[in-house]
């Protein structure tokens, strides 16, 4: 079997390897107590699924020119990326522990210089649906196998440019891009709700000629589901509209909405213990 | 190098150099926003369709989605009107291409003063924003030779190139068996003493018009032709400048942040050097209008220009 491929795991092997995700996100967002905790937490499930159960990636080739691509929009939510990137064996576990280190490469925005496994630098908001539309519909025209996946922010969804992006990829029915919306209904000035609400998501995506999938994002098996009806679905575009909690595996912190969380130590060492206990 | 006789005029000058480059590199891409007749692409969509893409009239998707096209190793040549492409999609340049190592292109048409519809369609600050890019490419071509061969140039850089187009009835003033676009080049297309005039771009079209009266009335000046705005040779335009008593720059741009900036820094870098005088946009909007209307009052015109060069010089 060659590294490119990525076998489906049974859901309690996936579900272990989130719990691990989970506890290096803790980890490494504890020495500092920067970091997006509560979104890394929320999201350790859907970053399992794409790129352990779903995404054809290379660690060994990271050039592969026929990988399905995966694009973070929210490029600030890297604790959890970092960490799957580095368990997928991108790079060295081992550098987990310098995040956001003055001089790491792993910076608290990810940026296309880390390398081809950052698909995009996304950091400003909106922008990363529009690249991975170009990318998927690039796919298309030279004929490959390539899918690509984008994890987008719901607060993000407020931004303009993300309509321009979702209008053209239903009309032209890009069927090779999966949109995963990480719902976790938190911005910066609290609940969506409250701010901006995006409600119904469902309905405002199918009529921009979405294939939409309600799951609940941190339900392994929901997630692998809506996946493989996304693959099998031909000429519409799949958005994957997965419901998420923050802070999720460590009780102290399950819905607490804090957008960029300080991470005391007394907290950072408790969210430590539950996670490992856990794992175990 | 400046081609002799009576001028010639292509009526859509990138329709033909667009289908050319097409014809001969099938990695390139046209993208459009709902202005392929406007920038004139109509013969790439309609004859080379592969070749062509249109995203609608969104200019931030038309930049982010360019850029994601070229990340699956295609050319995109991303082409709007210069105010779009800079006023609402400069955050997606600089991030989406500006922060990649694949070739992205940018043509801006209707730059500066270039457009009867006022500031709402006069992008007379591109060429400073573009400049403040770090590691971008920025290229304001003079003619249909320089643009034609300006962008076959531009297809194999890295990164970020941003280009200034030209539409409609445009010159043909190089000579294209002895002109050679070369990125950085600057093109001395008269030489003298005294007053050294610089200019880029359609400036560079002005800059000629008015050395032609200026030689009429027997004022020895020099022409400096400086289509790359970024990276420049900064060795060629300082020994340039510092050849000349007085400099004068002329740009189809406001008089901040463009090539008169430039210059004044080549300059100021060296240190010493001759008085620089910067004539373009004088900090205030432009009116709409036609071209040689917009010029004289804005005092770009042959005639403006010549007395004010000829001021500047005293």
């Amino acid at each position: 079997m060659s590294q490119a491929d990525n076998p489906k795991r049974n859901i309690a092997e996936l579900e272990s390897i989130a719990a691990k995700l989970r506890l290096r996100v803790a980890e490494m967002v504890a020495p500092t107590g920067q970091g997006y905790v509560q979104q890394g937490l929320g999201s350790a499930d859907i970053f399992t699924a794409l790129y352990f159960a779903e995404a054809r990636v290379d660690p060994g080739n990271p050039d592969w020119e026929d990988r399905d691509r995966v694009f973070l929009t929210t490029a600030h939510n890297t604790a959890i990326f970092y960490a799957a990137l580095a368990e997928r064996g991108f790079f060295e576990t081992g550098r987990l522990s310098t995040y956001c280190e003055d001089g790491s490469p792993l910076e608290i925005n990810a940026s296309e210089r880390m390398g081809r496994f950052v698909e995009a630098t996304c950091g400003s908001l909106g922008q990363g649906l529009s690249v991975a539309v170009g990318a998927a519909l690039a796919a298309k025209r030279q004929g490959r196998p390539t899918r690509c996946y984008v994890v987008l922010g719901d607060g993000e969804m407020q931004e303009g440019q993300v309509w321009e992006a979702l209008m053209s990829a239903g009309a032209w029915g890009l069927d090779n891009l999966c949109v995963i919306l990480d719902f976790n209904e938190m911005q910066c000035e609290g609940h969506m709700d409250n701010v901006v609400s995006l409600r119904p998501v469902a309905d405002k995506l199918e009529s921009f000629g979405f294939a939409v999938h309600d799951i609940d994002g941190n339900d392994m098996a929901s997630i692998l589901n809506a996946l493989d009806a996304a693959r099998e679905t031909k000429g519409k575009p799949t958005f994957i509209n997965a419901k998420t909690l923050v802070g999720k595996g460590v009780p102290a912190l399950e819905g607490f909405m804090a957008h960029q969380l300080m991470f005391p130590p007394e907290v950072a060492e408790n969210a430590i213990a539950v996670l490992k206990e856990n794992l175990s | 190098m400046l081609l002799e006789g009576e001028t010639t005029f292509d009526g859509a000058p990138f329709d033909g150099i667009s289908f050319d480059l097409c014809s001969r590199r099938k990695d390139v891409v046209m993208v459009s926003a709902d202005l392929s007749k406007y920038t004139q692409i109509i013969r790439v969509k309609e004859e080379l369709p592969d070749q062509h893409l249109d995203v609608g009239m969104a200019e931030q998707n038309l930049i982010s989605v360019a850029a994601g096209v070229a990340k699956a190793g295609f050319v995109p040549v991303a082409t709007t009107f210069a105010v779009y492409a800079t006023r609402r999609a400069y955050d997606q340049m600089v991030i989406c291409m500006g922060t990649s190592p694949h070739t992205s292109i940018v043509v801006g048409f209707t730059p500066g003063i270039a457009n009867p519809a006022r500031i709402h369609h006069q992008a007379a600050e591109d060429l400073g924003m573009l400049r403040s890019v770090p590691n971008a490419t920025v290229i304001d071509p003079m003619d249909v030779t320089d643009f034609k061969q300006a962008l076959d140039v531009a297809v194999d850089l890295p990164g970020l190139v941003y280009m200034r187009g030209h539409r409609g009835n445009t010159p043909r003033l190089l000579d294209p068996q002895k002109f050679k676009f070369e990125l950085g080049r600057t093109y001395r297309l008269r030489s003298g003493s005294g007053t050294g005039i610089i200019a880029t771009g359609h400036a560079t079209q002005w800059a000629l018009e008015a050395s032609g009266i200026l030689e009429d009335r027997g004022i020895d000046h020099s022409l400096l032709h400086v289509p790359t705005i970024k990276p420049v040779d900064e060795t060629g335009l300082a020994d340039f400048c510092f050849a000349h008593d007085r400099i004068v720059t002329i740009e189809n741009h406001q008089i901040v942040t463009g090539l008169g900036s430039l210059v004044a820094e080549v300059v100021s870098d060296v240190g010493g050097g001759p008085r620089i005088t910067r004539l373009g946009v004088p900090g205030s909007w432009a009116p709409g209008g036609t071209l040689p209307y917009i010029r004289e009052q804005l005092g770009l015109d042959a005639a403006g220009l010549a007395d004010r060069i000829r001021e500047a010089g005293r």
